[in-house]
Formats: C-alpha cells, sequence, structure tokens
C-alpha cells in the first residue's frame, strides 16, 4: 500500500514538474498558431464584411468569440515565463496579439461599416502573415 | 408507389440526419489541418455504421428486441451494468455538447448570449419531441438538416483537385500522432454508440416487422451512404477554405464560415440553418437514447408511442437526462471540447455495444431465415475487430496529442 501511494506521489510530482517551468519554443509555437488562425478567420470575415456578404450577428459575434480567443492567448503569454532565447518572440507575440484584437473589436463594433471591415482586412492579413513567420522561426 | 415513398421519405430522413455536431467538429478540423489525407477515414466509418445499423434494424424487426434488451440479454448483470453506465456517460455528455451547439448557432442569429439560446433550444426541442409524433421529428429535423448539402456545392465550387480527393481516399503511412487522432476520430463519430441505441429503439417506436426489412435496408445504406457524402464534404470544403489560411476551427461558427465564403449570405445561412437541424435532431436522438438504454436495462416499460402515463419511469428518466445535459450545458464548457471527449472516450464503448448485435444477428435460432449472411458476417467481425483496435489506440492518441492540440 505503501509503495502504492509512494508511486502516485512520484507520478503526482512528475506530471507538476512537466506543467511547470518556462515557457518552451513548442509552447510559444502553439500560442503563435492560434494568434495566427484567428488573425486569418478575423480576414474573412472582414472581408466578406468589407463586401456586404455576411450576416451583421454573424460577423459581431464571431469577431468577439476570436478576439476573445486571442486576449486569452495575451493573458497566457503575459503570465508565462519564456526561456530567454525565446524572451523577445514571446514580447512580439503579446504586441501582435494586442493589434489582433484591435482589428477584431473593429468588426465586432461596426459591423456594417464596410470600408472599417475593407481596412480590418488588411490589417488582420498583415498580422497573420507576421505571426505565421514568428511561428516558423520558432 | 406507397412503398417507394416511404423509403424515400426514410433515406432522405437519414441523410439529414447522419451528420451530428461529432461529425462537423472532426470533419473539418481533419480537414484544416490535414487537407484530404484523412478522407478515407469517412468512409470506413460510415460502412460500419452501415453494417451496424442495417443488422440492429434487421433483429428489431424479426425478434423485437432493442440493443439495450439484447445487452441485458447476453451479458452477465456486472458486465450489463458496466455498458449502461458507460453508454449513460457518454450519451449525456454528447447531448450536453449538442445543446452547447445549439445555443452557439442560434446566437449567431440574433446575439443575445450562448447561455440564454442554450435554454431557448432546450425549450424548442424539447416541445417538438413532446408535441411531435416519432416519424415527424425523425423526417423534420432529417429535411431541414438536408441544407447542410451546401457543403457539398461549396466543395464542387471552390474548383477541387479532383485527383488529390481521390489519394485521400487511399489510406497512408503517417507518423504524426495527430493525424491518427482525427482518423480515429473521424471513424468514430460515425459510429457514435447513441446512433445505434436509437436507430434500433426508434424500430420499435415505429413497430417494425418483417415487410420493413427492405426500409431498413434502404435507410441504413443509402440514408447513411448518402449522409456519409455530406461528411466527406465538410471535409473538403473545410480543406479548401481552411487549410491554405492556416484556420484551425475552434468554434461551431468557422464550420458556418466555410459554407459563407463560396456563397456569401445565402451560404450561410444555410449552413447554420443546416447545422442548427443537425444539431438539434442529434440533441433529441441523445436524449431519448438515454432514456430507452436506462428503461430497457431495467425493463421498464418505454417508447414514445405510449403515453406517459403509461410507462412514467421512461418520462421521467427523459426529462432527468435532457435536465442533466442542460446544466451540463450551462456550465459554459465549450461544446467543441466537449464533443471530443465524448467523441474519443465512446470509442472503448464501441465494443460493448456492438458485440450482442453481432452475436444475435448471427443467432439462427432467434433470426431464423434472415440471419448474418456470409458477407455481414466477415464485415461484422471484421469491424468488430477494428472498434476493438481502435478501443485502446483512441486514449493513447488523445494523451499524446494533447487531446488533440
Amino acid at each position: 500500500m505503501r509503495l502504492l501511494v509512494a508511486a502516485a506521489l512520484a507520478a503526482t510530482a512528475v506530471f507538476l514538474t512537466a506543467c511547470g517551468g518556462p515557457m518552451r519554443p513548442d509552447e510559444l509555437g502553439r500560442s503563435v498558431d492560434t494568434l495566427t488562425s484567428s488573425a486569418a478567420e478575423g480576414r474573412l470575415i472582414a472581408v466578406d464584411v468589407a463586401r456586404a456578404r455576411t450576416k451583421d450577428t454573424f460577423a459581431r459575434v464571431r469577431a468577439r468569440e476570436l478576439g476573445e480567443t486571442v486576449d486569452h492567448e495575451a493573458e497566457k503569454l503575459t503570465d508565462a515565463t519564456p526561456r530567454p532565447e525565446i524572451a523577445s518572440q514571446k514580447q512580439e507575440a503579446i504586441d501582435l496579439a494586442e493589434r489582433i484584437s484591435e482589428a477584431l473589436g473593429q468588426i465586432q463594433t461596426a459591423p456594417q461599416d464596410r470600408a472599417g471591415a475593407a481596412q480590418a482586412a488588411h490589417t488582420l492579413g498583415v498580422l497573420s502573415e507576421r505571426t505565421d513567420e514568428l511561428s516558423k522561426g520558432l | 408507389v406507397r412503398f417507394f415513398l416511404q423509403i424515400a421519405l426514410g433515406v432522405i430522413a437519414a441523410i439529414g440526419g447522419f451528420v451530428d455536431i461529432g461529425d462537423l467538429v472532426f470533419n473539418a478540423q481533419a480537414g484544416a489541418t490535414f487537407g484530404y489525407s484523412a478522407l478515407w477515414a469517412v468512409p470506413v466509418g460510415v460502412l460500419g455504421i452501415i453494417i451496424f445499423a442495417e443488422m440492429s434494424g434487421r433483429i428489431v424487426a424479426i425478434s423485437k428486441k432493442p440493443n439495450f434488451q439484447l445487452v441485458r440479454e447476453r451479458y452477465s448483470d456486472s458486465l450489463a451494468t458496466v455498458t449502461l453506465v458507460a453508454s449513460l456517460v457518454l450519451t449525456v455528455l454528447t447531448l450536453g455538447a449538442e445543446l452547447g451547439g445549439l445555443g452557439f448557432l442560434l446566437n449567431y442569429f440574433f446575439d443575445v448570449s450562448v447561455s440564454f439560446f442554450i435554454l431557448v433550444g432546450f425549450i424548442v426541442v424539447a416541445a417538438a419531441a413532446y408535441f411531435l409524433p416519432f416519424g415527424g421529428i425523425e423526417r423534420i429535423f432529417g429535411y431541414m438538416g438536408l441544407a447542410l448539402v451546401v457543403y457539398l456545392a461549396a466543395s464542387i465550387k471552390l474548383d477541387p483537385q479532383w485527383s488529390q480527393i481521390g489519394n485521400g481516399f487511399i489510406p497512408e503511412v503517417h507518423d504524426s500522432a495527430l493525424y491518427w487522432y482525427f482518423v480515429v476520430g473521424l471513424i468514430a463519430a460515425a459510429l457514435m454508440p447513441y446512433e445505434i441505441y436509437f436507430y434500433s429503439s426508434g424500430a420499435v417506436e415505429e413497430q417494425w416487422d418483417e415487410r420493413d426489412l427492405r426500409v431498413n435496408r434502404a435507410n441504413a445504406i443509402v440514408g447513411f451512404g448518402l449522409g456519409g457524402i455530406i461528411a466527406v464534404s465538410i471535409l473538403v470544403a473545410s480543406a479548401q477554405v481552411l487549410l491554405p489560411h492556416g484556420i484551425s476551427p475552434d468554434s461551431i461558427g468557422t464550420v458556418a464560415l466555410v459554407g459563407q465564403v463560396p456563397y456569401g449570405e445565402i451560404g450561410l445561412i444555410l449552413a447554420l440553418v443546416g447545422m442548427l437541424f443537425a444539431v438539434g435532431g442529434a440533441t433529441i436522438d441523445t436524449a431519448f437514447s438515454a432514456a430507452y438504454n436506462l428503461a430497457q436495462h431495467q425493463g421498464w416499460k418505454w417508447g414514445k408511442r405510449l403515453g406517459w402515463r403509461d410507462e412514467p419511469n421512461f418520462s421521467l428518466s427523459l426529462a432527468g437526462f435532457a435536465l442533466i445535459g442542460l446544466m451540463l450545458a450551462e456550465t459554459g464548457i465549450d461544446p467543441i471540447s466537449l464533443t471530443e471527449y465524448a467523441v474519443i472516450f465512446s470509442i472503448p464503448v464501441l465494443p460493448l455495444t456492438y458485440l450482442p448485435i453481432l452475436l444475435v444477428g448471427g443467432d439462427k435460432r432467434v433470426m431464423g431465415k434472415h440471419v448474418n449472411g456470409p458477407i455481414s458476417k466477415v464485415l461484422g467481425w471484421g469491424y468488430f475487430g477494428l472498434i476493438c483496435v481502435l478501443a485502446v489506440a483512441a486514449p493513447i492518441l488523445f494523451v499524446a496529442t494533447n487531446g488533440g492540440g
């Protein structure tokens, strides 16, 4: 019985150790991939808002959901302590997340504003390309 | 003419009713992540559900025994109880995911709150289940679910590389655990156990007998087969729209967007309506399946065809499971994650669900001249072997891929 308890404690310790520690490049990469995906999807929505070929409520709700995903990712990145070799990439990811969130906010706030959506689509396109490059460099 | 009309109506309902939130999630994610290369897994899963649905419908038509009555008769008490508990947990998890999906889908139309629309969706499907006759439920949700054909039109309009799609139907060796996670998920999404519980109990509700064997065969083969084409087209269209942009579907809204890109607002609305009815129908199927299983295991009188006064235990358990599903959905848990858990962890339950069907379907004393023929036998036991392998592989792949992420 004691052996079993000891084994369970050891397994728990190993599990917790694996969960903690500084952020690794692959973990940062997964976060950045989420940003790429959110920005790219936001761009597709913004393009259709600009061409008046979507439903306002859908564009607004989906932009809000994407914005929440991006904000959550930015919070996780801010809280994480990165390994020294990826500290600058982590900071860049946070900056990109803030800009993606802002562009998504434009669609959420004014899904009828076609000119604003065209601008947001351009911005999100540039940002998704940048996050993609960042991810590939990790 | 009436006979062919009956077959045609059943087949159409089966096509529209084949897709549920599990198919939507796994097909879109697989297409967005691996393009067409996991396509082959869809027909593997669809053939499996055709085989077991046809067999279970035939068993009901001949012996009048639904799935969980077979479980009770063929298993020891303890194994039958384990099967019951596992199936109830997974069916209620799926029910929670479907209700959560309904909340998201309705909110895309009206933008109030997901939580509010989970409640609205619950009330609407509960009213449909209460007021509509059994066949009416199946057909209304099945017919409206046909709006999902927009994905087939989308995948053709987006000018696909047909040769690459053809290659996708050939299994390939892959060293990525994530690829195999999706393969297992695609097969499992087509073989969800609640589909068989509902199909066999539904056959009892509709009082099938030997004359309905042709209807059963047509529903299973043509209905599920063509339903599988919708599942394939969701994967193909997702590969065309999402993969080139690096978009990973994290919401049912992303799946709807796939319909919008080629067809604009009308494509979006068709996708949302199709998903709404497909998920709404699956919500009713899962709630009924849980109540059917418990009632059949306990030996209670059961069925929508009887009034609630005639089978109070069944009605109470149906209401209870529906409320548990509602509470689960209202916790705010992400329906996509819940779906992934429900699909992957349903796989270990599959052998327990399908073994009694194989045993009874092959039992000449019960089935007489309608016993499984050589093709049914070979395919049935072959698939049983496959799902046993998947039952072991699924939890391992789930851990290895960090839940597909």
